[in-house]
């Protein structure tokens, strides 16, 4: 067995250990800032050594072993689960109006911000991250992908974000990332 | 130091997630289904015309002679701009070329065997590419879904502030919609690496485009390919003058020699038969994420260069892992099932998803029987619908109409369990744990 493949494997029982190490934190009564750390150091020397042995394919295929690892201790935690009759939340989401509340033309509002406005906002930061690359000397290939990989990320992240705030805050959000991507969009920085 | 959100902020981040859950949860569920059944693409494929001629390799000329054949008989037709020549792999071992208008098998000596049938594949393929929309919109469109999942991903874990601390705990035989929500809760948190993984990627292809021209009107004068160029490498100025067709052979020959190492999984023939065309060929490094290294040759064979995905700039790297990272196809069998485990996971996520939001309102006193039954048609009829699908493929051929089939079924599976669904009496209809 080469080195590559020892560190995989290294990091493959790594990666189960700390599944078993923080079974064992989280079962505790009491919080184990001890166990808890040794759970969470062993999941990212998983990440270390899958990374070492083979760069990001060794990272995936260690994750993929230490997701199992956690899905077969689930299994038994399913199995062995007790039935029940404990009566689960009743908490309001307020996605759609209950009787009496005509707030549709609200909602509507909502989500023109946040889909076609949120899309408006993480493109604008996406020239922004493009544009910021290329100046601090990226290069091409890098700021173009850069830009890429921002789109999704952002609009996911001010998806979450427009979603949570009240009316005003939505607009200070989507303003600032205005700005944010003004100078590359009127401008003619990242040409 | 804690991290613990407020009550309000952990309010709000349930109203998001149950409000991205709800626009997205129907489509997300069966993007997440269609890609879960999508990971054995290949096997698919083999199993669709397991009468195909199957080689571990095939030689340099043997591959040469096909594409001359393939040439020779689409004389008289529209030229192809792109000639695709997939070369045996462990996974499918099979010599297959693509052209604009055609695709057949070729046998171990470069003859032509057979036309080429997967229309189930390929049906399924876009299916989960495109939930069957055109081109463009549809990538586009299962790419926002992909951008929901990861904000879905975030406002869960803002939403769950003991999500970590309770990720062992399944109290699967709870009723009164405890169960569901540590199921929900629980595959949620563990396939979370896996769900950030394939939303952020499938996201990142599905609005490629969007961006891409975005980049291109506002840097490159409206030119997409000087974009995509800048990390997949350029092609050639095309040159529509007749020439004779291209030595792949010489190519491949040139990959055995220099890359022995280096698995070559194709090969693309650009505008073949000009006098503008190139060879490009595809080979798979193993241990790596990426899809593979372009390697460039001209028209005689000869070697001009790679396009750096292998070794290149970081951004040609990531952006060449997206897509093995996202179809699982990086490790063989065992990579390929433990995708199809935590995707079949993610589906389970989606569907429970909405049950919660159900049971939360019938437990406040407001029942939806239609609303949950057109869930029940969403949840059943699709599986159900691929499978009749899959049905009419063996039953039919591979010119069955699976498009009209599966959504045809899947509507009226949906309309069936609505017109069926009547306002029941508490406790009597559906599994109770399901509320």
């Amino acid at each position: 067995m080469n080195g590559g493949a020892a560190l995989l494997w290294l990091a493959c029982g790594l990666g189960v250990a700390a599944v078993g190490v923080l079974r064992f934190a989280w079962s505790l009564p009491h919080r184990s800032a001890a166990w808890n750390s040794a759970g969470w150091a062993a999941l990212a020397a998983c990440v270390l050594c899958g990374g070492w042995s083979a760069g990001a394919w060794g990272v995936s295929v260690a994750a993929l072993c230490t997701m199992a690892a956690a899905f077969a201790v689930l299994a038994v935690a399913g199995w062995r689960a007790p039935p029940g009759k404990a009566t689960g939340s009743n908490r309001r989401m307020g996605m759609l109006p209950e009787p009496g509340e005509p707030h549709i033309g609200r909602r509507l509002v909502t989500f023109l911000l946040v889909m076609p406005g949120g899309l408006l906002a993480a493109l604008a930061i996406a020239l922004a991250v493009r544009g910021s690359g290329l100046a601090l000397g990226w290069g091409e290939a890098n700021a173009n992908v850069g830009g890429l990989f921002a789109v999704p990320l952002a609009w996911g992240v001010l998806c979450t974000i427009l979603l949570m705030q009240a009316r005003r805050g939505q607009a200070i959000t989507l303003l600032v990332c205005g700005v944010a991507g003004a100078p590359f969009i009127v401008g003619g920085m990242g040409a | 130091m804690k991290l613990v959100p407020s009550s309000s902020t952990v309010k709000n981040a349930l109203g998001a997630h149950a409000a991205i859950g709800l626009l997205a949860g129907a489509l997300l569920y069966l993007v997440c289904l269609s890609g879960t059944v999508l990971v054995f693409y290949q096997e698919w494929q083999r199993a669709e015309q397991s009468d195909a001629p199957e080689m571990a390799q095939i030689s340099p000329d043997a591959v040469q002679r096909g594409v001359e054949a393939v040439m020779a008989s689409e004389r008289g037709k529209p030229a192809t701009t792109h000639l695709y020549i997939h070369l045996p792999v462990a996974k499918l071992p099979r010599t297959t070329i693509t052209t604009d208008s055609q695709a057949v098998h070729l046998d171990a000596a470069g003859n032509v065997a057979s036309p080429e049938e997967n229309g189930w594949s390929e049906f399924l393929y876009a299916l989960h590419y495109t939930l069957h929309l055109p081109g463009l919109y549809g990538m586009t469109v299962v790419g926002v879904l992909g951008m929901l999942m990861l904000a879905l991903s975030l406002s869960g874990l803002i939403a769950h502030p003991k999500i970590f601390r309770d990720a062992f705990r399944l109290r699967a035989r709870h009723r009164g919609g405890v169960g569901l929500s540590d199921w929900h809760n629980r595959l949620s948190v563990w396939t979370l690496p896996f769900g950030l993984a394939i939303g952020l990627t499938g996201a990142v292809i599905g609005l490629g485009s969007v961006t891409v021209y975005v980049v291109a009107d506002r840097y490159y004068g409206g030119d997409v390919a000087a974009v995509y160029a800048t990390v997949f490498g350029k092609e050639a100025k095309p040159d529509p003058a007749k020439a004779p067709l291209p030595d792949v052979a010489a190519a491949l020959r040139y990959m055995q020699a220099h890359y022995p190492q280096v698995a070559v999984t194709y090969a693309t023939l650009h505008d073949p038969g000009t006098a503008g065309q190139h060879v490009q060929i595809a080979g798979d490094h193993p241990r790596r994420l990426i899809f593979g290294e372009y390697y460039n040759f001209d028209a005689e064979g000869r070697f001009e260069g790679s396009a750096g995905l292998a070794d290149g700039a970081i951004g040609q790297q990531a952006a060449a892992s997206n897509y093995k990272l996202h179809f699982g196809n990086f490790g063989g069998l065992p990579v390929k099932i433990a995708y199809a485990l935590f995707g079949l996971a993610l589906t389970v996520v989606c569907a429970t998803g909405v049950y919660i939001w159900l049971g939360k309102r019938q437990r406040r006193g407001v029942s939806e029987p239609r609303l949950r039954a057109a869930w029940n048609g969403v949840i059943w009829g699709a599986p159900a619908a691929l499978l009749v699908t899959l049905a009419a493929r063996f039953a039919l051929g591979n010119a069955a109409p699976f498009t009209t089939i599966f959504w045809s079924f899947l509507a009226g599976a949906i309309l069936v369990s609505v017109v069926r669904g009547r306002p029941a009496p508490r406790g009597s209809h559906g599994p109770d744990r399901l509320r």
